[in-house]
């Protein structure tokens, strides 16, 4: 056959056929699967490991804290009471520069309103500049008591740097409005918030 | 079978064979599997964080993917072709880069954060805040783009055969996150619009985009690559080190990085110095690790011509090679300007059979380098193999030249 006219159909056509190649290769099932497992082990500890160290460093230490008869606060391991309010009834917690202010006080009303009220009256009057965000968003405890969330950026007093802010609001079936306002530099935030959501999730409310 | 088929039929069922082994769709092997759950999975959290992104800015998310196409393409075309004998099967490289892009950048987004709890928890807000990208993306982020590299071994285990290979499937892993990870960055931390997404193109892709994942991922794929392909050739203490030294470096690599060491960029974008500081300021953290790549890739690009060469000498006067052919296949650029050569005397099917011939003979040498016996029925069918392409191209009118019937029948080296 002329290698010009197989050529011009297929390439190949005109070449002698090959033997087939040597068996593929065929590893046994077993020792097949066990290598995907150890990936799978080794991307959950990748993954998941992080998570479990955290929690496992998250020890509630020292006695709760009571605050105005309405709220228990267990601080986790590395925050402590830095001050104590009067007026409303509070404290503050501190770790570093990420901060918990714990507030209790008699409300009629709602969360949102408890916390559009702590922004109108704490909030707003040392702040230089303040930037709250427009929305609430909903939360819930373990025990089952609701509250809102909100956001704020802003300056306050002589400070130079600009602080950002969470605050969670409830108020009890008895009718105390909670305020938790987790605070630190602006950036600094991101790196107590888990702290004070845990703190705040563990709170016995009312 | 194969035997009551006509020739070519005979001779497709053997190549799709062979090829069956050079392609990601390995339905027998549970690493492909486990590959694609992974990939499906993820994949579901990675669309819809692009949507969130999409969201805040349309038109910063489309700018965003444009201008790294324009910078991944050609990245990726270079990193392909730099495997001079024996390039890749797209399927695996593809799928290296979905890895990247998909698998890891997710996987990495929750491990960063989980480990970063950890730093906040034992070094307190202020420390986690200069520490926490170093101390923990690096080895989390490696790991996870490097586990891409794994399971390309695992799914085509007779693909990866040199520190090449596995630094071709390593950087696609580290192009596929990186271009990911920049879209994130250009929305969500310079903003999205169109002169936050311009800026950020410039500080991570323009200055720095040499230096960041694919050259990390790169360095550990070359260990991955080490480790499994030595086997027989190297103690598996010596292969396991150098894989763990090559992903360390890469780790090391990456954390000099991120650390707040050695940081000269600018707190902002203000003057024509603070932009003509960047380049020098990622050229300060990321140059030593570059040239450490560029070194280990030219060893490993020199080794696998040296392997080449000594596979292929003893094949000379067979009908697998001749000198002259050996001549051109050795030099990667009398290669490419062969197969030219005869597309413009004999036509694309001549110029393609070339191709296939040369790359028959780099499957002889891989065949030889077994250290099988002369005789061995796979080099013998080998070598005839290579034998009949060679008198194919032959016989096609102008591939060989009449002025040179002693020299390199089908171009020069």
């Amino acid at each position: 056959m002329d290698s010009r006219s197989a050529l011009g159909s297929d390439a190949s056509g005109g070449l002698p056929p090959p033997v087939a190649g040597p068996p593929m290769d065929r590893r046994p099932r077993s020792s097949a699967i066990l290598p995907p497992l150890l990936m799978t082990v080794a991307i959950l500890v990748v993954v998941s490991g992080g998570y479990v160290a955290a929690g496992a460093l998250s020890e509630r230490v020292g006695p709760p804290v009571m605050i105005g008869g309405a709220v228990r606060v267990s601080p986790l391991s590395g925050w402590q009471v830095a001050r104590r309010f009067t007026d409303p009834p509070g404290v503050r917690f501190t770790r570093g520069v990420g901060n918990l202010d714990v507030l209790a006080a008699s409300f009629a009303g709602d969360a949102s309103g408890v916390a559009r009220r702590y922004v109108d009256r704490s909030l707003k009057p040392n702040a230089v500049r303040l930037s709250v965000s427009p929305s609430t968003v909903p939360v819930r405890l373990g025990s089952g008591l609701e509250g809102v969330r909100l956001h704020y950026v802003g300056s306050f007093g002589g400070e130079q740097a600009s602080v950002e802010g969470e605050v969670t609001a409830f108020v009890t079936p008895s009718g105390i409005g909670v305020v938790f306002d987790a605070w630190a530099p602006q950036g600094l935030l991101q790196y107590v918030v888990d702290d004070t959501r845990a703190m705040i999730e563990d709170a016995a409310v009312g | 079978m194969a035997a009551s088929l006509p020739p070519q039929d005979r001779f497709r069922t053997a190549e799709r064979r062979r090829d069956l082994r050079a392609t990601l769709f390995q339905f027998d092997q549970p690493a492909f599997w486990f590959y694609v759950v992974i990939v499906v999975v993820t994949g579901w959290y990675a669309i819809s964080r692009q949507n969130v992104f999409h969201h805040i800015s349309p038109s910063g998310w489309v700018l965003s993917w444009g201008l790294l196409i324009v910078y991944a393409l050609p990245v990726f075309l270079a990193v392909y072709l730099l495997d001079l004998y024996e390039r890749e099967p797209m399927s695996l490289v593809v799928a290296s880069v979905v890895w990247g892009a998909v698998a890891a950048t997710t996987l990495a987004g929750l491990a960063d954060q989980g480990w970063g709890l950890v730093v906040a928890r034992l070094g307190g807000p202020e420390f986690a805040s200069r520490w926490t990208a170093a101390l923990t993306a690096p080895w989390v982020e490696e790991a996870l783009k490097v586990a891409g590299v794994v399971l390309v071994c695992l799914i085509a285990p007779n693909r990866v055969d040199d520190m090449m290979d596995g630094f071709v499937y390593g950087s696609m892993c580290g192009l596929g996150f990186a271009v990911v990870e920049d879209v994130f960055y250009f929305v969500g931390v310079f903003g999205g619009t169109t002169s936050g997404v311009l800026e950020g193109f410039y500080v991570r892709v323009v200055s720095s985009g040499l230096y960041g994942h694919v050259m990390f991922t790169g360095l550990a794929g070359m260990g991955v690559a080490y480790c499994l392909s030595r086997n027989g050739q190297a103690s598996l203490r010596r292969r396991v080190g150098v894989a763990v030294g090559l992903f360390a470096a890469a780790v090391v690599g990456h954390f000099l990085w991120n650390s707040p060491w050695l940081d000269l960029f600018p707190s902002g974008l203000s003057s024509v110095g603070d932009w003509l500081l960047i380049p020098l300021a990622a050229a300060v953290k990321g140059l030593p690790l570059a040239a450490f790549v560029i070194i280990a890739v030219w060893l490993a690009r020199r080794r696998e011509r040296r392997w080449l060469h000594a596979a292929l000498s003893s094949e000379l006067g067979t009908p697998g090679i001749s000198a002259s052919e050996l001549g051109v296949l050795l030099d990667p650029v009398a290669r490419r300007r062969s197969v030219r050569q005869m597309r413009t005397r004999a036509g694309d099917r001549a110029a393609s059979l070339l191709k296939r011939l040369q790359r028959e003979q780099v499957n002889l040498a891989m065949i030889r380098a077994r250290s099988v016996p002369d005789h061995d029925p796979e080099l013998v069918r080998q070598r005839k193999q290579c034998k009949s392409i060679r008198d194919a191209l032959m016989a096609m009118p102008g591939a060989a030249p009449a002025a040179r019937p002693t020299a390199a029948p089908y171009g020069s080296a």
